[in-house]
């Protein structure tokens, strides 16, 4: 793990939409080469193998060598199931309250 | 790291008439319905659970969880100002810290909640002041 605060790290490294993608594909397959992931997302293999650098970084992907390949997998380990948690919980309260300010507006236009 | 989420809504009407809108939260899910006392229950979607403390109209604070999901606390907090009402929400789940302790809770319909422990040797004292 990071030496600075492990939760900005991972903030960090899921702040970039490829990045995110990324993870997701990886969750999806389980294990993958940088190759086989460059292959499914339209971004070089080289850009793939940054962006799993800043992944495994911060926790979020871990490594093995299989042979002469090197294979990625997720971590999902509390910190990334709490930011998921995080993630589902907060758009479920953008929406909801989303729904509280339009139906106080439906009671206003009534009321007026 | 803290298991919580925050948002904030500032509304044009008065503190009274979003607190109103609590008894009628079609805003919180399908056929949502909270009673508005300790104890009372909660309905939203397909999400239940009950009040654990009211302070009307300012605070609210209940537990709810989804069939198969750990339940989950649910503040919510009113603000008069200048310009209308200030909402701040916070939802957390200070059951996290159980996982993995053959844990079962139950809200039971008028009987109010129950928390059950399938492992005699939980932390009971716990779950105690959760619920107590």
């Amino acid at each position: 793990m990071p030496t600075a605060d492990p939760a900005d790290a991972v903030f960090a490294a899921l702040s970039d939409g490829t990045r995110r993608s990324l993870y997701a594909t990886l969750g999806e397959r389980g294990e993958a080469t940088a190759t086989d992931l460059a292959r499914e997302l339209p971004v070089s293999r080289q850009a793939v193998q940054k962006h799993l650098g800043t992944l495994a970084a911060a926790g979020l992907v871990a490594t093995r060598r299989s042979g002469r390949e090197v294979l990625y997998r997720p971590t999902p380990g509390p910190m990334s199931e709490a930011l998921e948690w995080m993630a589902e919980v907060g758009a479920q309260w953008d929406d909801r309250l989303a729904a509280l300010e339009r139906q106080l507006a439906r009671r206003r236009s009534v009321s007026a | 790291m803290d298991e919580l989420v925050e948002r904030e809504l500032t509304v044009p009407e008065g503190v009274e008439e979003v607190w109103r809108s609590l008894t009628e939260p079609d805003w919180l899910g399908e056929d949502a319905a909270i009673e508005l006392r300790e104890a009372g229950s909660v309905q939203a979607g397909d999400r239940s659970g009950f009040v654990e403390e009211v302070d009307a109209p300012r605070r609210l604070v209940f537990w709810w969880s989804a069939p198969d999901e750990e339940a989950t606390r649910v503040e919510l907090d009113l603000d008069e100002t200048d310009t209308g009402t200030h909402i701040r929400v916070t939802e957390s789940r200070p059951l996290a810290i159980l996982d993995g302790r053959d844990l079962a809770i139950e809200f039971g319909g008028r009987s109010g909640p129950e928390i059950e422990f399938g492992d005699s040797t939980g932390p009971v004292a716990l779950a105690g002041s959760l619920v107590g």
